[in-house]
């Protein structure tokens, strides 16, 4: 069976759904290819990727559609009409015939996308202002009251069923009243009309939520050069800062992304701890990165999108380089950024204490500039209590203790050997027994052998090691020890 | 003519001295809780606003816990001053197993340190640099390898630019060559090993004996503009005593000679 035909093989008489036998006859010169759907997909995925230089919130509509909300970044073209030139002028040069259109709802653009119309050229079907969720008729546009109703993103059984009525047209099926049209075609065709209508929201599976801050660079020319990027960099967040400063907002995240001539996308990602729209300083904590960053045959357009978009007072950035602040969170806020931006976020933290009896768990790690938690709940040592010992150093794993020499099972350690010394104790503190957090698991997976008995244990050189036993004594098996931690 | 050029040489000795400390302005002093230990420092105290190194011996130089604890309760006491209020400690780690609650009962508090796991020797000084560089960071702690003098220099005009100070912990990676002391840009070096505790006699111990405040061998094997020692010293009012007392970080037990300090090293080969 045929799935897609080329024009030449249109003109032939073929047509997609064709038995292959059928066609043959018609055409015994025909050249056929295997269908690849999961390339096809693929394709469309690295489309998709590619037209985030139209605008960041783009949408995949398999097997051959893409969504793209262009509220808020066409001006950056000039307008509607000018945007969709451009992208078809751009996808004609990359040998990808597409179909156009632009309209207030995805359901209309997808219906006048594939009108006979948007074959010659993109579509713009004019602005009007729509009710969402109104329910008295709007008025149709007639581009759209001419589609035939399989326009409207139906299942080819129910627009049988429309057609067998005589309802062929979509203006025809708008003019009828909703009750019945929903109680004998089903809700879904009545959902369908009001979303290409505007008259009911409809959620498109962004790849990246839109934002209204969003600013490109198109270049004449392709460049690679670190030196380039530097400027274009510094260029482009010179553009959405002067936005942000306009609307009296700083973002704490923002997206710069190349676009390369072959269509990859290279993108930086950047987290602030305090939102800023300083576009020295943004530019300097991408620029760092820049050095990684693979321009293949050459970049031909960049754009930087911020979100978590915050009021931010105006002017506060001029005061602030005027009146740095010394100490507070707000004086680390730039040096955090930086180790951020170079580091990773997860190699800057600050520990806050948690509530619980396991070493390893007692100490969650948070942004480095979250607000502070809570006063500490008991004592001077910020909420854990000052009166357990707890090592300075606390091995990701605890190593096992060999040969170990004790008076008795309960007691601890004469002498043990761990990384190939041995230790002969000359003091013990202890035991702190420790048992496993018992309420996260299930009743039958609690084992006497995940108690743990803490011993703070000093070698003959003074040096102060945190061991412990693990599970209760037990005759059939053998005593287990375990180095956990380092005293200074 | 005469008097101008006797201004002149008075002018370059100056500079000479300058040049000789080899740093810019010292920020304070810290003392370390003990006259007898401050007066081996020139100035009476731990130079702020200049870095310090500190390293271990023997098995200290991999694990780095007693130069950890000293630095911390150096940097403990540095934070308590009040003119460092607000302002945050930052400690660089190339092995991420520093334990807050441990810190914290040293006297550090985990709200005002924050935490930096650098992947390689070059980035963790980069990471030092730039935060001794930055306002509202009191003390830069970094657990590094080796500086070597380049390195060192730039840590010094990096504690230069706000008066921020640097304790440089020698940690050996694991596996790795011997820690090379080649710190001669350092204010102080310093050797910390732990030594035999006092046995806590009253203390809270559950059974025996309990363990009292720990206790450090130290030995300023450099100062700059001061005269080397070794001491045996005792954290001074750590969390095993109540409230942990940071304005005097350490309790002189006793002076060492050069023979006692060789004795351990005997003791534990006997072993």
């Amino acid at each position: 069976m045929l799935t897609a035909v080329s024009p030449q093989a249109a003109a032939a008489g073929l047509f997609p759904g064709q038995g292959l036998t059928d066609a043959r006859a018609l055409r015994p010169d025909l050249v056929l290819a295997e269908a690849e759907p999961e390339a096809d997909a693929r394709a469309l995925e690295a489309l998709a990727d590619w037209c985030v230089r139209f605008s960041p919130a783009v949408a995949p509509d398999p097997p051959d559609g893409l969504f793209l909300d262009i509220g808020g970044v066409s001006h950056l073209w000039g307008g509607e009409a000018e945007m969709a030139a451009d992208l078809a002028a751009r996808l004609a040069r990359d040998g990808l015939t597409g179909r156009i259109a632009v309209a207030d709802t995805a359901g209309a653009a997808w219906a006048l996308a594939r009108s006979p119309a948007a074959e010659a050229g993109p579509q713009v079907l004019a602005s009007r202002t729509l009710e969402p969720g109104g329910t008295e008729a709007q008025p149709l546009a007639p581009e759209l009251a001419g589609l035939p109703t399989a326009a409207l993103r139906l299942e080819p059984a129910a627009v049988e069923r429309l057609a067998r009525l005589g309802l062929r047209r979509i203006g025809q099926l708008a003019a009828l009243p909703r009750g019945p049209l929903a109680k004998r075609f089903g809700a879904k065709v009545l959902l369908r009309l009001d979303q290409a209508l505007g008259r009911d929201p409809e959620a498109l599976a962004f790849r990246r939520p839109p934002t209204p801050w969003f600013s490109r660079l198109d270049l004449a020319e392709p460049v690679s050069a670190p030196e380039d990027l530097a400027r274009l960099c510094r260029d482009v967040t010179l553009r959405l800062c002067a936005r942000l400063e306009a609307s009296g907002r700083g973002a704490r995240r923002f997206r710069l992304d190349f676009h390369r001539v072959d269509g990859a996308p290279v993108g930086l990602e950047l987290g602030l701890s305090r939102p800023a729209r300083d576009p020295d300083r943004i530019a300097r904590l991408f620029l760092p990165r820049l050095e990684n960053l693979d321009p293949g045959f050459g970049i031909e357009a960049v754009s930087l999108q911020a979100a978590e978009a915050e009021v931010l007072a105006p002017g506060q950035s001029d005061l602030a380089s005027l009146l740095e602040p010394v100490e507070g969170p707000e004086a680390l806020a730039p040096l955090i950024d930086r180790l951020t931006a170079r580091l990773g976020a997860r190699r800057v933290w600050r520990s806050r204490p948690l509530a619980s009896h396991v070493p390893e768990r007692s100490v969650r790690r948070a942004a480095a500039l979250e607000a502070q938690a809570g006063p500490a709940r008991d004592g001077p040592a910020g909420g854990w209590p000052a009166w357990r010992p707890r090592p300075l150093r606390l091995l990701p794993r605890p190593e096992v203790l060999e040969a170990v020499i004790a008076l008795t099972p309960d007691e601890p350690p004469r002498q043990f050997r761990w990384r190939g010394r041995v230790h002969r104790i000359r003091l013990a503190e202890g035991p702190e027994r420790i048992g496993a957090d018992w309420w996260r698991t299930g009743i039958e997976a609690v084992r006497t052998d995940q108690v743990r008995d803490y011993y703070r244990v000093e070698d003959q050189d003074g040096a102060r090691l945190w061991v412990f036993r693990s599970g209760l004594h037990d005759h059939d098996r053998p005593v287990r020890w375990w180095l956990h931690g380092l005293f200074g | 003519m005469d008097g101008d050029r006797r201004n002149r040489l008075a002018a370059l000795r100056t500079d000479i001295r300058r040049l000789e400390r080899g740093t810019g302005p010292v920020r304070g002093r810290l003392s370390l809780g003990d006259p007898r230990l401050d007066s081996a420092l020139p100035g009476g105290g731990l130079s702020l606003g200049q870095w310090h190194e500190i390293g271990g011996e023997g098995a200290e130089a991999e694990t780095g816990a007693a130069p950890a604890a000293f630095a911390a309760r150096l940097a403990a006491a540095l934070l308590a001053r009040p003119d460092q209020r607000g302002r945050s400690a930052v400690w660089i780690l190339r092995r991420d197993d520093l334990f807050p609650p441990g810190l914290a009962s040293l006297g550090l508090p985990a709200e005002r340190l924050v935490g930096v796991c650098a992947r390689d020797e070059a980035e963790a000084l980069g990471v030092a640099e730039d935060a001794l560089a930055s306002p509202g960071v009191g003390v830069v702690l970094a657990e590094v390898g080796a500086v070597d003098l380049t390195a060192g220099r730039r840590l010094q005009l990096a504690c230069e630019a706000r008066g921020g100070t640097g304790l440089v912990i020698l940690r050996r990676p694991f596996g790795g060559g011997k820690a090379t002391a080649g710190g001669t840009a350092a204010a102080t070096c310093w050797r910390v090993a732990p030594a035999a505790s006092a046995p806590n006699l009253g203390g809270l111990g559950l059974v025996g004996l309990g363990l009292g405040p720990p206790r450090w061998r130290l030995r300023l094997a450099r100062s700059r503009g001061g005269r080397s020692g070794a001491w045996l010293v005792e954290a001074a009012g750590t969390a095993d005593e109540g409230e942990a007392d940071v304005a005097h970080p350490l309790r002189l037990v006793a002076e060492l000679g050069d023979r006692d300090l060789a004795a351990p090293a005997a003791f534990s080969a006997a072993g």
